[in-house]
């Protein structure tokens, strides 16, 4: 079981290692950070649909109908990508793809020397936002930094900062919940 | 062997007046006869006085031999008898005094048994309705704590439910006033200092 643990390490490396290698000499750092995003929905969509992850490795499809299950479901994605998911899913290693992520966020630093922060805000960013949150990540990790900004209303206001899994999370909706939080727990002994 | 004495004695006694008597009377005989001639016609004739004197030996001897033993035994066995019956009488007087005294002492102590049981159960009566007075005061203490820690949770419970309808009342409206009347610029302003003020990545 050792040595069966190794292999698909392995495996999981050189699928990152060949993900990046393609994107980075498609387009460089935009289609590595394309792709990266692109990687991260496909994730949750398979976290959400348990059937499409069960087609892309379900033995009793052959490898050339999964391969097609790739190409047709994620047609929209980068070539790079699609084309190493397809390969994973003809191999039955599409349950792998999470893996490949964190081999492939991984390889952005020893690579590029980038960290990439993605920030989530309800309104777009401007220069000097940008400017302010990237001197911070760059401070506080030491590295290059570049932002992938995402809007999302929901969050009210505020932002969030996400560095691989590292949150900040100074949204409005996050502290009003907190404050929900805080008013329902507190008591007064029962008193009124 | 005291009865049997006196009647050897008594025999005696008889036999030696007998003797005495027959001794007597022909010596007066004799001297009534030389007096005068009329007396022998009372006189025993020695010719039947001896032979009745050797057949009243000879009866003396046999009765002293035979008869008084027995008779002296039927009177000792009627004195054993007797003193018995009496032994016996004395016995049973003692036996029914030492009974008469028993009953006397065990009914005093069925007397002392009864006060003392009576006592008991009074004491056992005071002592269960002392209990069952406990018992129930208890069971009113507990019912009375359960009945306001029942009041106390629900009152507990209507104050946290209404507090928190408030809370999410007040956030909502809190996020509504946020959404609409914020304008951009006050996002960013609030985004630049929520940024400066926030900690580090590296969670220092």
């Amino acid at each position: 079981m050792a040595t069966n643990r190794l292999v698909v390490k392995e495996e999981v490396a050189v699928f990152a290692s060949v993900l990046f290698d393609s994107a980075n000499g498609a387009g460089g750092q935009e289609a590595v950070l394309q792709v990266r995003e692109q990687m991260a929905e496909v994730i949750r969509l398979m976290r959400s649909d348990l059937d499409l992850t069960m087609a892309l490795s379900n033995p009793d499809f052959t490898p050339e109908a999964r391969r097609a299950l790739v190409e047709n479901v994620f047609a929209e994605c980068h070539l790079a990508f699609r084309e190493v998911l397809a390969v994973m899913a003809e191999r039955g290693q599409a349950d792998l793809l999470p893996r490949v992520n964190d081999e492939f966020r991984a390889l952005l630093g020893e690579r590029l020397g980038i960290c990439v922060v993605d920030v989530t805000t309800a309104v777009p960013l401007d220069d000097g936002l940008r400017q302010l949150i990237t001197e911070k990540a760059e401070a506080d990790l030491g590295k290059k930094a570049v932002l992938r900004e995402r809007i999302d209303r929901s969050i009210l206001g505020g932002i969030i900062m996400d560095v691989d899994g590292n949150y900040i999370d100074a949204s409005m909706i996050s502290q009003l919940n907190r404050a929900r939080n805080v008013l329902k727990d507190t008591t007064d002994g029962g008193e009124c | 062997m005291h009865v049997k004495t006196r009647a050897n004695k008594a025999v005696a006694r008889a036999a030696f007046g007998a003797l005495a008597l027959n001794a007597a009377f022909p010596a007066l005989a004799f001297a009534s006869e030389e007096e005068s001639g009329g007396l022998s016609a009372i006189l025993p004739d020695m010719a039947e006085f001896i032979p009745m004197l050797i057949a009243f030996i000879i009866l003396w001897i046999i009765l002293a031999k035979f008869g008084w033993p027995m008779f002296a035994g039927m009177l000792e066995k009627r004195e054993n008898t007797i003193r018995e019956a009496l032994k016996k009488s004395e016995e049973a007087q003692i036996e029914s005094e030492r009974v008469l005294a028993e009953y006397q002492q065990q009914l005093a102590d069925a007397k002392t048994q009864s006060a003392q049981i009576i006592a008991d159960a009074r004491a056992v009566g005071e002592a269960v309705k002392a209990d069952i007075t406990a018992q129930a005061q208890t069971e009113a203490a507990d019912m009375i704590a359960k009945a306001k820690a029942a009041i106390e949770a629900e009152k507990k419970a209507a104050v946290a439910e209404l507090q928190s309808s408030i809370a999410d009342t007040s956030v909502d409206v809190a996020a509504r006033l946020i959404g609409e009347d914020l304008t951009e610029g006050e996002h960013r302003a609030i985004i630049e200092r929520y940024v400066k003020e926030a900690g580090s990545f590296n969670g220092n």
